[in-house]
């Protein structure tokens, strides 16, 4: 056992964590919807391609979508039952994907993977891809792309900070599944190789830490609390004292970042030989009744898991998919459940803030607390003056959209929103470029 | 199925957002100005009330009539009024003598709040800052009455002798003498003549704390200038250290130091950028005093506000994992 703080890094927020409302709730199952409503594109990449047609039944478990390409990832049925469509849709965030619909039979008959035959490292790496596992911390890119670096590694560093208020299903599996986790860093560390493995938790997680420490061969840093600890680049410094070069990835300093939830997903892929149909994730927030932390199949559409934390309170303004600080707003409630959901929160009126923004006042506050050290308030201004060469210039590309800056901004400002859309004109200007 | 008001609020992340608002900052530096206002009432009496009183006034009476005539209906002005104009008319009195005349302030606030503020574009658009403009608006404008500042109403707690007529900063400055007053006096103003606010430190002091507590000001900054100004000063009297405390406790630098070069608007953006800004700002400072022999901390301010810009082009942080130099070594 080797226990030891983590380093603090400069700047970053202090957010209030609201973890209370739900992390003393295990993790509960929550029973398969009748209709579940299955994205065909539930990661960074191509979307999957369907493999079944509507009237065909498919078991619990069979695959539904292929991946296409290296970088996209299959798709697996989360109940037992008839597709009665396939077709596209606007879902609740605004984005029009493919969707396969399957209504639940209640028979529950599950088909599994293959067995494995041996534990070798590409047979491992196969059935991750195999098994359509993403990073499960929120991005979804695919988990087999990041097994097979470029360059060697010497450190698997384990993501257990979950910074975002509210959310507490990762700290909730860090105690309960501790074993299970465990097992599944040690498929991964072989798959890649690797005898170092550091687990980073954050300070305000002493139950996940304690449960930590009876491993030997696992290096448990206790981070400081401080927003966004759980930042791939941030997370790396405070664990290995590793700056990630700008532009650069955490294979660059020799190191490959894996978040508690995937890790899960490996070892049931591997030792149960189930593939990734369902979501671990917190139902939280001051207007939902009973806040819970839920295991989720796939496609279960968020009205159903509403219902099932006892639905509404009064006064709830916004719906977030994710952390309240790095998830996005729903439009409507027409949101099925995803791979990388990892919250649902109900924000009322009196825990957002809706007010409308006034003049920069510059008091540089984002400046001051910018984890990647840019200046928001250049950046907003020169993306708005329409100077996407100076927005570049200032930063813009490598903001990693924490909302630190936007947190503490005393004119209420949209800095998080200005900045992507100043990624995106400088993205697009590139392409013209290249053409 | 729906929520109670059947409309979700949608936006950009974050979604939760610290509680501090623009209003509740200036609110704030208002209530952080209180002990300072009361202070300068209790010596200076009833013209002192006068003064801050008509000063407010004025400079929130400029921000609506301006918005009125620009067209803006009365309602929404007082929905999006958040104070400002309140810190500079408060500021604008207390760097006033109790001897000018009551319509003073009306024109110096209303200059601060129109010409410096609204017609640049509103709060935090100003390129200097406005009260600072008011005061040396007023300090050109009423010329007569400049120097012979009115003694306040409490003598000096341990005997020294009233010090009327000129500022002991002049003294200092002009005739190389040391106060007869002494440090507990020139801290808490007693048998001090000046401005309404800049007599007693103790109370601008116990309103930087305030801030400095609230996280609204960097109590680093002003010590820097306060520490760079008193120095040079020192420096300029042969290191004779016994004129570092009356250097920095007499005329305005405190005042100016903790609420004015502070201002948002009106600082670097930078940590790096802000020591350079308040260090250059202090030395400034003690170098016009020197070679005028009268206060010019407005000046020095008014001076360094224009450098902004500047300090902020060249001054930038660095992003995370940013390794230039080892680049640059290395393609050499």
């Amino acid at each position: 056992m080797s226990l030891r703080k983590g380093k603090r890094y400069a700047y970053g927020i202090h957010v209030p964590d609201m973890k209370d409302l739900s992390k003393n709730y295990p993790i509960e199952e929550m029973p398969a919807p009748k209709t579940v409503y299955i994205a065909l594109s539930q990661h960074i990449g191509a979307p999957a391609t369907p493999i079944v047609n509507v009237g065909d039944h498919v078991k619990k478990g069979q695959l539904i979508g292929e991946a296409n390409g290296v970088v996209s990832a299959n798709i697996f049925s989360s109940v037992s039952g008839t597709v009665k469509e396939i077709s596209e849709f606007v879902n609740g965030l605004g984005q029009k994907l493919k969707y396969v619909v399957i209504e639940n039979d209640g028979k529950n008959e599950e088909v599994l993977l293959p067995k494995l035959p041996d534990l070798e490292p590409k047979t491992i790496i196969e059935r991750i891809r195999l098994a359509g596992i993403v990073g499960l911390g929120g991005a979804g890119f695919p988990t087999a792309v990041k097994l097979t670096p470029k360059n060697p590694l010497d450190a698997l560093i384990i993501n257990g900070a979950e910074c975002e208020p509210y959310l507490t299903c990762d700290q909730r599996l860090m105690v309960e599944r501790t074993e299970d986790i465990y097992k599944g860093i040690k498929y991964t560390a072989a798959a890649l190789n690797l005898s170092r493995i550091i687990i980073g938790i954050e300070a305000n997680k002493p139950d996940a830490i304690e449960a930590f420490t009876k491993y030997e061969d696992l290096e448990v840093v206790i981070l400081k609390k401080q927003y966004p600890m759980g930042s791939e680049k941030h997370l790396i410094y405070s664990t290995t004292g590793r700056k990630v070069p700008v532009g650069k990835m955490p294979f660059d300093v020799g190191v490959c970042v894996q978040n508690i939830k995937t890790m899960i997903a490996v070892y049931e892929a591997v030792e149960l030989n189930k593939p990734l149909n369902h979501a671990i994730m917190t139902v939280s927030g001051n207007g939902i009744s009973h806040p819970k932390n839920l295991k989720v199949a796939l496609g279960t559409p968020f009205t159903d898991v509403i219902a099932f934390c006892g639905g509404e309170r009064e006064n709830v303004v916004k719906i977030v998919a994710g952390g309240p600080m790095m998830g996005r707003a729903l439009v409507n409630l027409n949101q099925f459940v995803r791979k990388t959901d990892s919250g649902i929160i109900l924000l009322t009126g009196k825990e957002t803030n809706t007010q409308k923004p006034t003049n920069c006042i510059n008091c540089s506050k984002c400046a001051q607390n910018c984890p990647m050290r840019l200046m928001p308030m250049y950046i907003e201004f020169y993306y708005l003056s329409g100077d996407y060469e100076n927005a570049e210039k200032y930063g813009a590309m490598n903001c990693i959209e924490c909302g630190s800056c936007a947190f503490n901004c005393p004119a209420r400002r949209p800095l998080v929103q200005n900045i992507q859309n100043a990624k995106m004109k400088i993205k697009e200007a590139r392409s013209n470029g290249k053409q | 199925m729906e929520n109670s008001n059947g409309i979700l609020v949608y936006s950009s992340s974050p979604h939760k957002k610290a509680p501090h608002t623009t209003k509740w900052i200036m609110l704030n530096v208002l209530a952080a100005l209180i002990p300072t206002s009361i202070m300068g009432i209790v010596f200076f009496g009833l013209n002192a009330f006068l003064l801050i009183i008509i000063s407010l006034a004025s400079s929130v009476a400029a921000e609506f009539i301006y918005y009125l005539i620009a067209g803006k209906p009365f309602r929404e002005i007082a929905k999006d009024f958040d104070y400002s104009s309140c810190v500079t008319g408060l500021l604008v009195a207390l760097t006033l003598g109790t001897n000018y005349p009551l319509y003073a302030p009306v024109f110096g606030s209303a200059f601060a709040v129109i010409v410096v503020k609204l017609l640049f574009g509103g709060t935090g658009k100003n390129f200097v800052n406005p009260a600072i403009v008011g005061r040396i608006f007023i300090f050109i404008s009423f010329q007569s009455v400049v120097g012979s500042w009115l003694a306040p109403s409490i003598a000096s707690v341990t005997g020294g002798t009233l010090s009327t007529g000129a500022t002991t900063l002049v003294n200092i400055l002009e005739y190389n003498t040391l106060p007869s007053l002494s440090v507990w006096d020139l801290l808490l103003g007693t048998g001090l003549s000046g401005c309404i606010g800049e007599t007693c430190k103790l109370a601008i002091l116990l309103g930087a704390i305030y801030l400095a507590i609230l996280k609204i000001i960097d109590i680093r900054y002003p010590l820097i200038m306060v520490g760079t100004c008193g120095l040079l000063a020192v420096a300029l009297k042969g290191f004779d250290f016994a004129y570092f405390l009356p250097s920095i406790l007499t005329g305005g630098l405190i005042l100016g130091a903790f609420f004015m070069a502070t201002d948002y608007a009106t600082t670097p953006n930078t940590k790096v950028g802000n020591y350079v800004y308040f260090a250059l700002l202090g030395l400034l400072c003690a170098g016009l005093r020197q070679a005028t022999n009268m206060e010019t901390v407005s000046f020095a301010i008014l001076l360094m506000n224009l450098f902004v810009p500047l300090i902020d082009k060249f001054i930038l942080n660095r992003p995370f994992g940013h390794f230039k130099k080892k680049k640059e070594r290395e393609s050499k």
